[in-house]
């Protein structure tokens, strides 16, 4: 070694002795993912389960020595399911705690919310839940990501199954908002085109479940299929009315989503021959590897089965972890880049993809239908996985209609 | 030592204006980031709005969101619909919107009084809540108003990017310590003695014949328009505007503050503001039952301290 090397090297290696925190400050600072979610309020069950799936791709990603040899680290925010607690806690997040990231939001509102943030502080976000605006101008923005399905993709799918096997007449009953509407509008759009007909449609407001003025009328027009789109605590009050009148027997159900705790909780008797969509579920868990690795870790883990929204939160972390080692950067437009350069991924169900012009991903669903109480496989085991709805960017409105020229 | 922080509050309360400007101008640097001041000195605004009705002239609104909600809205919409691309526009306009809707509901409510008054008012922010959800093309319904955009703000002979925390922070900070001198200067005013005299006892102001019911409605639309100005300064804060901004729960949410830091005193407002938002911030990162929390101390001081935080640090140390 010449003497201008060794004493480079010296001079590096005693400064880096001696300062350790400039080796730390420059390397080794952790990657910062802020992640703002309604851990308080009516969907803080979904809320946690999203929370455990975030928390389970931090440590894995973590043990494998996180990105770009920096850790992980996900800062988790309660938004109390309120659009402007959910911006205040992204200003925080993004003013206060620095981070590089956002990932996060349940509810479409509180998502528009937080994306106003992180679109005027030039943060990628990677939104969770549904919302057919979020990946539309001019809310969306190229740093803005979608993660989840919509409206659109879930309510085309289920109408597109719904036709092939339940029925050709049907009736729906909405929660008049906005998720309610535009499902009601796209399944609405989606039947009449596949040739079946909308006997009528019933809006209540939400978190009013009170429906035996209007059961009466349904059962009345005889359709054979009934599409409930009743959120979180409507859902089983909606049911028993129904089951009351008489009217599960007269008429098959079909709901847009279903989520595990939710039917756990009202029970297989009230859920009984139910039908409604999924992304996930434990029970594919039997036919992929990919998810039987990930019910496996997150079962060992949280000693639960994960709930559908649990892959959203886990995603959410492994693209942003993906997006920086692709980039090898922590600067979001690069992180965005990069992602839209290598569009497709597989973290835990098989492979999904960002479509180019909205940021949205698209992925396989799944057509559920709930078991009888006899049926139901020991504590978790409540679904039958009886359909599949390959991913296809048709099912979502086009890059035109969500105004890309 | 002792003797100057015993004399503190006395100090501030002969020096309301002057103390104001001191304490806001380093309160960005006390608290853990910038927008939680802003938040707090927005907030501060609407209560002293709603004290003016409620500390000073005696009259207990439950729909003080309607304003609050009117300038957010009239803000909101005349930046990200009508595409104005002047802030002071806009910020006319969300103040204009809250001034007319305040004199339109006080006309109605204040033919009643009490609990009647009180329920008056509730029912018309809710009405107003209503429309707001259900005219989506407008308001963005439950989505909420989104893409307000923040364009700089044009000072005689220069512009100013507002996009900094500190920007925006102080530039609320300017129209906030204007409404403060304002509030100063109505309520010493002989208008401000009458609001306290029919607090008071209203009777007795009118066998002194006062016409209360102008005075009374006067006291409404001043009210509103602090609440007014406070919620367009809110809606340029976060950009977005949610279908909240006029829900029954932020009309609580203003009552809870004035009463905890002191209703009917000057700086009550604020400190009951700054109490319950930077507490709210804080305890939210360590418990999820922050609002428990918040509603013993809230408690504690209605049933104990009834002055709240500021009206009993001021009545005891006065001399």
């Amino acid at each position: 070694m010449h003497r201008r090397e060794f004493l480079t090297t010296a001079t590096a290696g005693a400064t880096l002795v001696v300062f350790p925190a400039v080796l730390r400050a420059q390397s080794k600072e952790p990657i910062r993912i802020g992640f703002p979610l309604p851990l308080t309020g009516t969907f803080a069950a979904i809320a946690a389960d999203m929370q455990k799936g975030a928390q389970l791709a931090m440590e894995e990603l973590n043990a494998k020595g996180g990105a770009m040899g920096r850790k992980i680290e996900v800062l988790f925010r309660d938004d109390e399911l309120k659009p402007a607690v959910g911006a205040q806690r992204t200003k925080e997040l993004i003013e206060n705690q620095k981070v590089d990231f956002v990932v996060g939001g349940l509810a479409a509102h509180v998502q528009m919310a937080i994306n106003e943030q992180t679109k005027a502080a030039k943060k990628l976000y990677i939104s969770v839940s549904q919302s057919d605006e979020i990946s539309a101008k001019p809310d969306t923005s190229p740093l803005t990501f979608h993660e989840a399905l919509n409206p659109t993709i879930t309510s085309r799918a289920m109408a597109t199954y719904g036709m092939q096997n339940l029925g050709k007449k049907w009736w729906i009953v909405y929660a008049d908002y906005a998720w309610g509407k535009q499902n009601n509008a796209v399944f609405t759009a989606a039947i009449t085109k596949l040739g079946g007909t909308i006997l009528g449609s019933t809006p209540y407001p939400l978190g009013k479940p009170e429906f035996s003025a209007h059961l009466p009328k349904i059962q009345a027009a005889k359709p054979d299929v009934i599409y409930a789109v009743t959120p979180g605590a409507d859902n089983v009050p909606f049911l028993k009315q129904a089951i009351s009148f008489g009217l599960k027997k007269d008429a098959k159900i079909a709901q847009p989503l279903h989520f595990l705790y939710y039917t756990k909780e009202g029970g297989a008797e009230v859920f009984q021959d139910i039908y409604g969509a999924t992304h996930f579920c434990h029970e594919l868990a039997e036919t992929l590897p990919q998810a039987k690795r990930y019910v496996e870790a997150f079962t060992k883990q949280f000693k639960m089965p994960p709930d559908a929204y649990s892959g959203y939160g886990y995603n959410g972390i492994m693209e942003v972890a993906r997006g920086v080692e692709l980039a090898k950067s922590t600067e979001s437009d690069a992180v965005a880049n990069a992602l839209r350069k290598n569009r497709e991924y597989d973290h835990y169900k098989g492979k999904q993809w960002w479509r180019a012009c909205d940021n949205k991903s698209f992925q396989d669903l799944w057509i559920l239908k709930v078991r009888s109480p006899q049926q139901v496989k020991g504590e978790w085991g409540l679904f039958d996985v009886i359909g599949k709805v390959v991913a296809n960017e048709e099912l979502d409105r086009t890059c035109a209609e969500k105004g890309f020229a | 030592m002792r003797e100057a922080l015993r004399r503190l509050p006395a100090w501030v309360t002969a020096h309301p204006i002057a103390s104001f400007i001191v304490f806001f101008a380093v309160f960005p640097f006390l608290v853990p980031y910038q927008s939680l001041a802003t938040q707090v000195l927005i907030f501060g605004l609407f209560a002293l709005g709603f004290n003016l009705l409620y500390g000073y002239t005696g009259l207990l609104s439950f729909g003080h969101a309607a304003y609050y909600g009117l300038g957010a809205y009239g803000t909101g919409i005349a930046l990200a619909k009508l595409q104005l691309t002047s802030l002071w526009v806009a910020l006319g306009l969300g103040f204009g919107a809250a001034m007319v809707g305040g004199a339109l509901v006080g006309f109605f409510c204040l033919r009643r009084r009490g609990i009647y008054f009180a329920m008056l008012t509730l029912a018309f922010a809710q009405m107003l809540y209503f429309i707001a959800f259900h005219a989506a093309d407008l308001t963005g319904g439950d989505d909420g108003l989104r893409g307000i955009p923040l364009y700089p703000l044009s000072l005689p002979g220069v512009s100013l990017s507002l996009r900094h925390p500190l920007a925006f922070y102080f530039f609320a900070y300017a129209l906030v310590v204007l409404a403060v001198a304002a509030l100063k200067r109505i309520l010493d005013s002989p208008f401000g003695a009458v609001l306290q005299a029919i607090r008071e006892n209203s009777d007795r102001a009118v066998a002194c014949g006062y016409n209360i019911n102008r005075i009374k409605l006067l006291s409404f639309v001043f009210s509103a328009s602090f609440a007014g100005l406070a919620g367009a300064l809110d809606a340029l804060r976060l950009t977005v505007v949610p279908v909240e901004s006029l829900y029954y729960t932020t009309s609580a949410q203003v009552v809870i503050m004035t009463l905890l830091g002191g209703a009917g005193t000057f700086f009550g407002p604020f400190v009951g503001a700054a109490t319950f938002l930077v507490l709210a911030d804080r305890l939210s990162l360590f418990i999820e039952f922050w609002p428990l929390v918040i509603g013993v101390i809230f408690m504690a001081f209605v049933l104990f301290l009834p002055r709240g935080i500021w009206g009993t640090l001021t009545s005891r140390r006065a001399p």
